[in-house]
């Protein structure tokens, strides 16, 4: 007697609508490499990219002069140091699946509101930049509140939220960049060197390693990871979605208030300017460093080499004369090859495999 | 087995469909043996049976989907062997089918859900005409007694209101004296009671008006209220016609699962009334006593205990499970089989009513969270495997380690090392076959996975499993695989809920079975009684009428 049915023609569950209206990024794609040596070229492509492009420009005639020195090393590092932790704030809310393109602009508020208070109302540098980076993190809870609790779409309302400080900014200042008033111990910080490298960096490179840290080494960080994959098994296994998702946004808002403040210090002025000019490269880096090192996710170290990889480029590119435009085409060009190469070599492998 | 009752051929005039010995094998599997089905002009027509019967593969075959192996399909007059029978020709004969998910566009409104069936009505350079495409669905929608405007988005509708739009499209290019049969599957098997009321009265009307109409479905006093004509299917074959019968209940059930065993049935059905019937043979009734537990004075080993649980399709679930047991939950689509399993989980509150859970330590827990209901022991292996357990492009490592990643923690980070250990050595002792536990998790084959995510919840001892339809979509070796794991757990004292439409799986698997009815357990059966055949007479049947149950499944236990 059979009673295993053809199944019915269509089986939806007891009346329960997946309401999922959680936005799907055009992510690259997802199926980690593992073992052989495609797989291992593919983790350290980006990186022997890297090596490869500053070989090329330390031997090339034009720019290996300058280009191969410790100065261009410093000057490189310190311009690129506020779009590194623009890009590693970025990744936080990507690794669950959200975008978050206000992050910019919160930087752009932090910096000009640190700079008024101490330049308007005269506040002490301290509380100014608290109340920078403070206000980073109440935007980033409010994004994170209308994204989880009222599962608004993460692009849109990022993008709304963008919008409207890149507004503010420009109400606040008038359209004025701040150069006046401010503390001169910031500027001084900015452009103060440790060891040949500017300081900025290194206050970059320790919020790297704490990110590596809380996102391949810690329960929490897996568990972002696995929201990333899929909320639903998330949520069924014991993972706090929501509030994971809530602390990615506060974390991200956090940490681009602070961008602000060292934009602040590596320039000594704010400009009323909506922020877009370091959002951008900041994502571009993010998706670039989401094809290496752990192919398919986003990643701290794969963020940082992919912040190197542009910049070392961009400088060997206009030390060997190239015009202005050059640096925005390679940067968009990389991105693009780059996305492009991980989802063929991801879809062989998943032709591989299933 | 009951002798086959030859068909009762309708009087042939009125005949607008007929299919004869019709026959479809699934490799080894006959899944229609020769059946027959005859409908009569404006007739409601229930096409009944248990799992398995063979209903679906017949609407598969008339809608073209499936290509019949032998036999004839007759449609007003027109007639085709089953080879050249394809979907053109069902539609071109009149044929229209409105499937259980009704494929509507939710967002859209019902003028162009309309269109995309028929097509836009376009003017000079593709413009639509917008007004023509309202007028005309306007004029269908009161045509068809359906109150709603035709801007309105679908999703905004009642569910009944929604099914007789689907409804209303199919038969869109029904006119004049042109005769369109309408095929229903399953149409109220997710809708709620007086949703589904509104429907069949609707469906009712049409019927009156002189629509023909083939409706599957498996509430059985549904189908009495509304149809005129039964057909009874059983292992493939036509087992009954009852043509302007009024058949019972009691006759339906008693044919779609033989004869012999209707006094099975009887017996269960007044055992699971409030007192018990001397009619009943002794073992039978001893054999169902048996199934509902005596309340034990200490109750140590109850490790859950569901008083009164209401919330979604739920409405008042009581239910005891001790440690060891493998207990099955059986049920129609709709009667909140995974509902139970989501709500004792802690997914879904309940409305009321109360769910405890003793942890392995002995501790009860009230009503919480998933966390909290984890922490206390519970496991879910949801139904949908890829929608809701898998983590499909993490590795399986990932996959097993998802639920113990605490485990791994230390001040200087994960210990991937010890998480790679123990996650091989899972994936050696369930018998997954993957090269290593760093492959991903979509590289594995469907019964692999679900090896996989039984092994995830196994590795926390957990002391309740709960099993959402285990083996969906899981090839036999892997089966066998999960059952003895499944076994296995309970051996080792864990107790074992498992929901399954798979009636041939409870039996082999569950030590008891509960059937729930609108969300309410219906029955409880156990021991020589657990067989496929009587559970398909238990979930079809109402017998264990709602209105008195309930008080007498808290008294029993």
């Amino acid at each position: 007697m059979s009673v295993t049915d053809t199944p019915p023609l269509q089986s939806p569950g007891p009346g329960e609508p997946g309401t999922d209206d959680r936005t799907t990024p055009p992510r690259v794609s997802r199926s980690g490499a593992h073992g052989g040596a495609k797989g291992l070229l593919e983790r350290h492509a980006l990186l022997l990219l890297l090596v490869a492009v500053a070989a090329f420009f330390s031997l090339n005639p034009a720019s290996g002069d300058i280009f191969f020195t410790q100065q261009n090393a410093s000057v490189l590092l310190g311009n690129q140091a506020t779009v590194a932790l623009l890009a590693l704030a970025v990744i936080l809310p990507l690794v669950c699946g959200y975008f978050d393109f206000s992050l910019g602009a919160i930087a752009a508020s932090s910096s000009v509101l640190t700079a008024g208070l101490m330049s308007f109302n005269d506040l002490p540098l301290g509380l100014a930049m608290v109340v920078g980076i403070g206000v980073g993190v109440l935007i980033g809870g409010l994004n994170g509140l209308l994204v989880t609790r009222f599962g608004l779409n993460s692009f849109v309302t990022t993008l709304g939220m963008a919008t409207l400080l890149g507004g503010l900014v420009q109400w606040y200042t008038g359209g004025q960049t701040i150069l006046n008033g401010l503390d001169p111990r910031l500027a001084q910080f900015g452009s103060k060197t440790l060891l040949g490298i500017p300081q900025v960096v290194y206050v970059v490179a320790v919020i790297a390693v704490l990110l590596w840290y809380l996102l391949a080494q810690t329960p929490f960080g897996r568990g972002l990871y696995a929201i990333g994959s899929n909320p639903r098994s998330a949520a069924l296994v014991g993972i706090r979605v929501q509030r994971s998702v809530w602390t990615t946004f506060v974390l991200a808002g956090a940490l681009s208030g602070l961008v602000g403040v060292l934009a602040l210090a590596r320039s000594g002025s704010a400009t009323a300017d909506p922020g877009t000019g370091l959002l951008f490269p900041a994502l571009a880096a993010a998706f670039l460093g989401a094809t290496a090192v752990r192919p398919g996710f986003f990643n701290v170290v794969g963020t940082i080499i992919g912040v190197l990889f542009v910049s070392v480029a961009v400088s060997g590119l206009t030390l060997s004369g190239a015009s202005t435009w050059a640096s925005p085409v390679f940067n968009g060009a990389s991105l693009l090859v780059a996305v492009a190469l991980s989802h063929y070599l991801g879809r062989s492998r998943g032709m591989r495999t299933t | 087995m009951t002798p086959r009752t030859p068909p009762t051929a309708p009087p042939g005039s009125d005949v607008v469909l007929r299919v004869s010995a019709l026959t479809k094998r699934f490799g080894a599997t006959l899944a229609l043996d020769e059946a027959d089905l005859a409908l009569r002009h404006g007739t409601v027509h229930a096409l009944v049976g248990g799992n398995g019967c063979g209903k679906s593969t017949t609407i598969k075959v008339l809608a073209g989907v499936h290509r019949g192996d032998g036999g004839r399909i007759e449609v007003a007059g027109q007639a085709w062997d089953v080879d050249s029978y394809d979907p053109r020709a069902g539609r071109a004969a009149g044929l229209r089918f409105v499937h259980q998910d009704l494929g509507l566009f939710p967002e859209l409104s019902i003028a162009e859900n309309f269109a995309f069936d028929a097509g836009y009505p376009t003017g000079p350079g593709g413009r639509v005409l917008w007004r023509g495409l309202h007028r005309r669905v306007a004029e269908l929608l009161t045509a068809y007694e359906i109150d709603a405007d035709p801007r309105t988005p679908v999703g905004a509708l009642r569910p009944a209101q929604r099914t007789l739009v689907a409804i209303c499209r199919a038969l869109q290019d029904q006119e004049g004296d042109e005769q369109l049969i309408l095929v229903l599957d399953e149409p109220t098997a997710t809708l709620p009671q007086h949703e589904s009321d509104v429907l069949l009265e609707a469906v009712r009307r049409r019927a009156d008006n002189g629509q023909t109409v083939m409706m599957v479905s498996h509430r059985m006093p549904e189908v009495l209220s509304v149809c005129d004509d039964f057909t009874v299917f059983r292992d493939g074959r036509t087992v009954a016609a009852l043509v302007g019968e009024r058949p019972t209940e009691h006759d339906l059930v008693r044919h779609m699962t033989g004869a012999a065993l209707a006094r099975t049935i009887d017996a269960n059905v007044v055992a699971g009334g409030l007192d018990g019937d001397d009619s009943a043979p002794a073992d039978e009734q001893a054999a169902t006593t048996r199934a509902t537990p005596a309340t034990d004075a200490d109750g140590e080993d109850v490790v859950l205990q569901v008083r009164d649980l209401h919330g979604g399709p739920l409405r008042g679930v009581d239910l005891e499970l001790r440690r060891g047991e493998i207990v099955g939950v059986a049920g129609l689509v709709g009667s909140g089989r995974s509902s139970l399993l989501r709500t004792v989980f802690g997914e879904h509150r309940p409305a009321s009513g109360s769910v405890t859970v003793r942890d392995p330590a002995g501790r009860l827990h009230g009503n919480g969270d998933v966390r909290t209901r984890m922490d206390a022991g519970v496991a879910l292996v949801p139904e949908d495997r890829a929608g809701e357990a898998a983590f499909a492009d993490l590795t399986v490592r990932d996959n097993i380690s998802v639920t113990v990643r605490r485990r791994y923690w230390r001040p200087w980070g994960m210990s991937v090392g010890r998480e790679r250990a123990d996650a091989n050595a899972l994936v050696t002792r369930h018998g997954v076959r993957a090269a290593s536990a760093d492959v991903p998790f979509t590289s594995l084959s469907g019964g692999n996975q679900q090896k996989v995510v039984l092994a995830r919840w196994l590795q926390r001892t957990p002391s309740l499993l709960l099993l959402d339809e285990p083996t969906q979509g899981v090839d036999v070796m892997s089966r066998a695989d999960i059952y003895r794991t499944v076994q296995e757990a309970a051996a080792n004292g864990c107790a074992v809920l498992v929901a399954s439409s798979d009636l041939l799986e409870l039996c082999a698997l569950c030590d008891r079975v509960l059937v729930l009815q609108d969300g309410r357990v219906a029955a409880h059966v156990a021991g020589a009684q657990l067989t496929p055949d009587h559970l398909t007479a238990l979930t079809q049947s109402t017998a264990g009428a709602p209105a008195a149950d309930p008080a007498h499944q808290g008294a029993s236990r």
